[in-house]
């Protein structure tokens, strides 16, 4: 059984015969925003969830406008296939890629496997940073389809709609305040949204190669609890970066029609005074 | 605040840098950081593990003929700002007495602005690093 949505998803191998192909636009995504420095798939540029996504005085994304200024100056036009990798399993790739969607880019792809796969199938990484001509990029507003505010999770708590926490069990569990080895992103309350289900994103993926795994694991997976295709779902983390991942693989790897990220996610719930928990 | 003479050149000449030269600094720092010796290799229960820091980061400490304490750490390449910042600590500490290095600071990184460069919960991990040099230091002097 195929992906609902294979056009989502590209193998390294596709990249590697795209490198020179003008209408594709490689994009490195990183945890670690110094691996690009450090070697990228050759014409590859960089965009970092926080220095490049993030607007620099709130907390929240670019504005329009200035995601517009990102797109044209990596040389990127409206009709540019972009296609986004990077570390830990692509995290930050689908985060980036669910940035892109929002402000309307809608031909995005994920390289399955990601900088993972690409290192062990010992293709080239360069250091060479290219430059490409700028363009004049036009952004549609904000899909607001995909994104949850914390007003949504106050009505989908009340109308009793399926949310997915993707932290790992110690963090749902209230045992941990932040993600094992991230103390500093923490929240002062620990547990979880109340009628939130468990499944912590790295079940998504093969930890062998990175890859997503096959629709009848990832089937198995979701709706073994609970978690539905017609459901208005909501996933979350700590900071809207594992769940991006989640929703990228309930929106395009199972075909989920109505899926949102909820990117203030625990750091915003567990520190919201009159939010309500479970533990 | 007294820093050991080498941590307080690195602390002044990363604070007078730019943004784009702290980035490359960390790079280079993190492509100059020595593999784990091979004596090591098999040790790692020995080691002292981070766990501030995201990725699997391991120090162990030795004590010199000359009374001074050497850090070697394991981090993967996979994880270059954690390579770069824990190299800074090397660089700066490698060879001082234990006093000098319980005695800095775990503030004394304000100075050089890293924060322009790399996030908070990075700094957060590399004083994890730092804190844990410490008790290495300690256990290898006891």
């Amino acid at each position: 059984m195929s992906y609902a949505h294979p056009e989502y998803l590209v193998d390294t191998e596709w990249v590697a015969n795209h490198l020179n192909d003008a209408n594709v636009r490689v994009i490195e995504s990183d945890e670690d925003p110094l691996l690009y420095a450090i070697g990228h798939i050759p014409g590859a540029v960089q965009v970092d969830w926080f220095s490049t996504l993030q607007h620099p005085l709130r907390r929240d994304f670019v504005t329009k406008e200035q995601f517009e200024e990102v797109a044209s100056t990596l040389g990127i036009t409206n009709d540019t296939t972009v296609v986004f990798y990077g570390d830990k399993s692509n995290w930050f790739a689908c985060y980036a890629l669910w940035l892109f969607q929002y402000y309307g880019h809608t031909n995005v792809k994920i390289m399955n496997g990601g900088r993972t796969k690409w290192e062990q199938e010992k293709r080239p990484l360069v250091k060479e940073v290219p430059s490409y001509a700028r363009t004049t990029y036009s952004a549609k507003e904000a899909d607001k389809s995909i994104r949850a505010f914390r007003d949504d999770i106050f009505k989908q708590i009340e109308t009793k709609r399926p949310m997915v926490d993707v932290r790992s069990p110690k963090e749902y569990s209230g045992e941990l305040t932040h993600m094992p080895n991230y103390p500093q992103e923490g929240a002062t309350r620990g547990g979880h949204i109340p009628g939130a289900v468990s499944i912590p994103w790295s079940q998504a993926v093969n930890e062998a190669d990175a890859t997503f795994k096959t629709t009848e694991e990832l089937v198995a997976l979701y709706e073994g609890k609970n978690i539905k295709p017609d459901g208005e779902i909501i996933a979350y983390c700590r900071i809207g970066e594992r769940s991006s991942l989640t929703w990228f693989v309930l929106k395009y790897l199972l075909g989920y029609e109505k899926v949102k990220n909820y990117d203030g996610s625990w750091t915003e719930w567990g520190n919201l005074v009159d939010a309500p928990i479970e533990k | 605040m007294t820093l050991p003479t080498k941590l307080q050149e690195i602390v002044d000449d990363i604070a007078s840098m730019s943004r784009e030269e702290k980035l490359e600094t960390l790079i280079a720092y993190a492509e100059s950081m020595p593999d784990l010796p091979e004596r090591f290799k098999d040790e790692r229960s020995k080691m002292e593990p981070v766990p501030e820091c995201m990725t699997p980061v391991f120090i162990i400490a030795e004590k010199l003929e000359s009374g001074g304490i050497f850090f070697h750490l394991d981090i993967p390449p996979q994880s270059p700002t954690v390579r770069g910042l824990a190299s800074i600590l090397t660089n700066g500490l490698n060879g001082c007495s234990l006093e000098e290095i319980i005695s800095v600071p775990a503030d004394f990184y304000i100075p050089m602005n890293l924060q322009e460069a790399v996030s908070q919960q990075r700094i957060n991990g590399f004083i994890g690093v730092l804190a844990h040099m410490k008790q290495a230091a300690v256990k290898a002097s006891s």
